[in-house]
């Protein structure tokens, strides 16, 4: 960063001459500084996991959650600056409650990501503001059925089709990043924060675009990454936080949740495992939860 | 006049990333007098030195009462801490006009924390310059939250923040086992201790400058809680004794509320 | 001389003028602003009666719009939370809307760690509120509604809100036709809070799925499909195609307009 202390670093919406954002690119090292997180797109579900770095003994094990639900279905998981991800899920339960208003049915986790793309983006318009300092990773289900609309209190004509077209295939997975710029791509895995790099190196192993892995395969990746990532800066302790929604037939029947205790705990063991170099492990006890 | 280009408003991140504007008013609770806070399964109790500006002046209000279920430890700029104590009595009170239900401890401290962050994203304002204990009882439990300028908001165990809260910290660090099990009165007496760890050598609790502040959680259904309670002035007294002499004032402890 | 009260003191119209209406910034050609005068489509009665572990709450399926039949499918019990459930009578898309509003304040509740925590007494605080503001704006939501479920500390809990923000409790609840037919019929079970302990879950639904049928019998905007839902600690048991049983229609046969007769 050359051009630190040119003056056009100290304020937003600011272009350099070479057409930088300064200010962006700053919030971003905030990003970088935080504890990592990742997302990981399976066939039958999304798993969000998140490294909570331990700041002080004195904080309450198991408390001040970090993974937050949107809606019912959707949840948000980021690193950076914890205020402003509490904000960014804030805007994110409103745009969701806005969209039941207009549509009477859940967001899709695309529209969800596209309006929160818009809004981080605004904050990088104005000098009055600031961008924010997280990248948010939004994971969730799309029901693959068709939903009654909120406040239906019929089931409509009992002969034909009543504007139904048989065999369609609709809803999903969603998994999304956006980044303090307002940028946003879709991902089969995703990864932020600090250990991002050795978690993208492991993800990208994982081969989850041909879309095979399933959603406990997931959960007990999405540990051992988590583990991998923090390898860097072993010496602060870390609490591991993982929720995961999948189809409506699945686990948690299309609500985004914290993945259960006995599961949760399954998975770390694994990873701490992996961690001791006992790599060469069967999964024997399969864990269904 | 300022330390670095990017310290003048708490719209500019450091080339760090960092925002120096939060980062300082971080710094203005411990202008402040220290404030401390423990919980039990059972009890919250929020322990404070009061400060006065002169020998004629009264003390400074460190601990309010926000509802039946809910008080305050305020760090820091008091003017500011006012503001935030009025958002949440109002909160409390509307949650009990729509509902008929105390609210949920978490709840408020995340309305103030949001309110907070709003403060470090704008031009034109700036962070607020105090910290606070929120404890109360909800049907999960009593809770203990620590709150900063930032917009953190943390739920603890123990807490202690203001001027000189590293020795208090350190002694609650070490007794931190034991609080889970504390009754009401061995809870008091810890927040106390830990209070003292953080005094001046010159200085000592008195009753003229300690406040306390306990509430206890009455199960899932609160049939058999106690409301909130701040201990002010002589009502403070018997629960020095008790702290100072250990055993010997225990039957002074019988001021329920 | 004018006789009609509402002209008095007034200007008269013979020195000043008649009143132009055209200041009134809504109304240029039609009159003050008005809101719902009357509901469109409706479902009739709620029926709901407390026993000693928890409350039976029962409403027919029927929509009707006007004196036509027009739904027969209409579910106008929903549940909230793990126990508690509203019955709504009255407009029907009214009743929709206060299921929506209902369905976002259990998704925000859900946002917090011990998910949704308001209870059936609660929930009527909260629906008591909304009415009332609403008829404060004069423009009503045109329902009445019946809140079953249990209180904060598990004790059954039965209480009423109407388009007027209203509120009334008793052991034993009935709105629209009901309050008429079905309620005196309900007080045999419970009269007072103190007999509610003697009035077992069998008591309480036999009771209310006989006053549906005396309501079927009588009330021609009513279904013998209904919906019945039973609140107690375990959870809400909800049976939504319920079908009136033992009906006898012996007596109508002298009674003008029954079946295919025309005198």
């Amino acid at each position: 960063m050359t051009s630190i202390g040119t003056g056009y670093d100290l304020s937003n919406s600011v272009f350099s001459p070479d057409g930088r954002n300064f200010q962006v690119e700053y919030a971003t090292k905030a990003v970088e500084n935080g504890g990592t997180s990742i997302g990981i797109r399976c066939k039958d579900g999304v798993v969000l996991a998140v490294e909570k770095l331990v700041t002080s003994k004195l904080l309450k094990p198991g408390a001040n959650k970090r993974i937050a639900t949107v809606d019912r279905n959707v949840g948000i998981a980021f690193s950076g600056l914890i205020p402003d991800g509490r904000h960014f899920v804030s805007r994110a339960r409103d745009e969701a409650s806005s969209w039941r208003d207009t549509y009477k049915q859940p967001i899709p986790v695309s529209s969800l990501a596209d309006r929160m793309g818009s809004y981080v983006q605004a904050y990088t318009l104005y000098n009055s503001v600031r961008p924010f300092g997280i990248t948010a990773i939004i994971g969730g289900w799309d029901s693959e059925q068709d939903l009654p609309v909120d406040g239906q209190v019929g089931s409509g004509p009992k002969t034909g089709t009543g504007g139904k077209v048989a065999g369609t295939k609709s809803g999903g997975p969603g998994l999304y990043m956006i980044e303090p710029s307002g940028l946003y791509w879709g991902y089969y895995g995703a990864a932020t924060g600090k250990g991002r790099q050795a978690a993208k190196a492991e993800l990208e192993k994982l081969d989850l675009a041909s879309g095979s892995l399933s959603l406990h395969e997931g959960v007990k990746e999405a540990a051992r990454i988590i583990h991998v990532a923090h390898d860097d800066n072993k010496d602060k302790e870390f609490e591991l936080e993982m929720t995961w929604v999948s189809s409506l037939d699945g686990p948690t029947k299309g609500r985004h949740e914290f993945v259960p205790e006995k599961l949760l705990v399954e998975a770390e063991r694994l990873a701490k495992r992996y961690m001791e170099g006992d790599e060469d492990e069967e999964e024997d006890e399969n864990m269904e939860s | 006049m300022f330390r670095n280009n990017y310290d003048n408003d708490s719209v500019t991140f450091s080339p760090q990333g960092r925002i120096f504007q939060v980062e300082y008013a971080q710094e203005a609770l411990k202008q402040g007098s220290v404030v401390v806070g423990i919980v039990s399964k059972t009890h919250a109790v929020l322990a404070a030195v009061k400060r006065n500006a002169e020998d004629l002046s009264s003390y400074q209000k460190k601990i309010v009462g926000i509802d039946t279920h809910l008080g305050v430890a305020i760090a820091g700029l008091s003017s500011d801490g006012r503001v935030l104590l009025n958002f949440m009595k109002q909160q409390s009170l509307s949650s009990r006009l729509t509902y008929g239900r105390a609210i949920p401890i978490e709840r408020i401290v995340s309305l103030i924390g949001d309110r907070a962050q709003t403060n470090t994203q704008h031009y034109g304002k700036r962070p607020y310059g105090v910290g606070l204990l929120v404890c109360g009882v909800d049907e999960s439990g009593p809770h203990l939250f620590e709150f900063t300028p930032s917009g953190m908001t943390q739920e603890m165990l123990a807490c202690a923040i203001g001027g000189r809260s590293q020795m208090a910290r350190t002694y609650l660090e070490r007794h931190l086992d034991v609080f889970a099990g504390c009754s009401r009165e061995e809870l008091i007496k810890h927040a106390l201790q830990a209070l003292k760890e953080s005094l001046s050598q010159d200085k000592d609790l008195t009753v003229e400058n300690t406040s306390i502040g306990i509430v206890g959680w009455g199960g899932p259904d609160g049939a058999k809680g106690q409301p909130f309670k701040l201990f002010d002035g002589s009502e403070v007294a018997p629960l020095l004794a008790a702290s100072g002499e250990g055993e010997t004032a225990q039957d002074e402890m019988d001021v329920d509320t | 001389m004018n006789h009609f009260p509402h002209g008095w003191g007034r200007p008269r119209d013979d020195i000043y003028g008649p009143y132009d209406h055209t200041y009134l910034s809504h109304s240029q050609s039609s009159g003050p602003n008005q809101h719902t005068q009357q509901p469109a489509v409706t479902g009739t009665s709620v029926l709901a009666a407390k026993f000693k572990d928890g409350v039976v709450i029962a409403a027919d399926n029927l929509a009707s719009y006007g004196s036509l039949a027009r739904f027969t499918d209409v579910k106008r019990l929903h549940k909230f939370g793990e126990h508690a459930i509203l019955g709504i009578g009255g407009d029907v898309s009214d009743m929709q809307y206060i299921s929506r509003i209902l369905n976002e304040l259990d998704i925000d509740e859900n946002y917090g760690s011990t998910g949704n925590t308001l209870n059936a007494k609660n929930l009527h605080t909260y629906l008591s509120k909304v009415m009332y503001a609403r008829r404060t704006k004069i423009n009503p939501l045109w329902n009445a509604i019946l809140v079953a479920g249990l209180d904060g500390v598990g004790r059954p809990f039965l209480s009423s809100v109407d388009l007027l923000g209203t509120t009334f409790s008793s052991p034993t609840l009935a709105t629209g036709y009901g309050s008429y037919l079905a309620q005196p019929l309900l007080r045999k079970l419970a009269e007072t809070e103190d007999e509610v302990a003697n009035v077992t879950r069998e008591k309480a639904e036999k009771a209310v799925r006989e006053a549906l049928k005396v309501l079927f019998y009588r009330d021609a905007r009513s279904l013998d499909r209904f919906s019945i839902a039973v609140v107690t600690k375990q959870g809400i048991e909800l049976m939504e195609d319920e079908q009136l049983e033992g009906q006898s229609w012996a007596f109508a046969d002298r009674i003008k307009g029954y079946g295919t007769q025309v005198n």
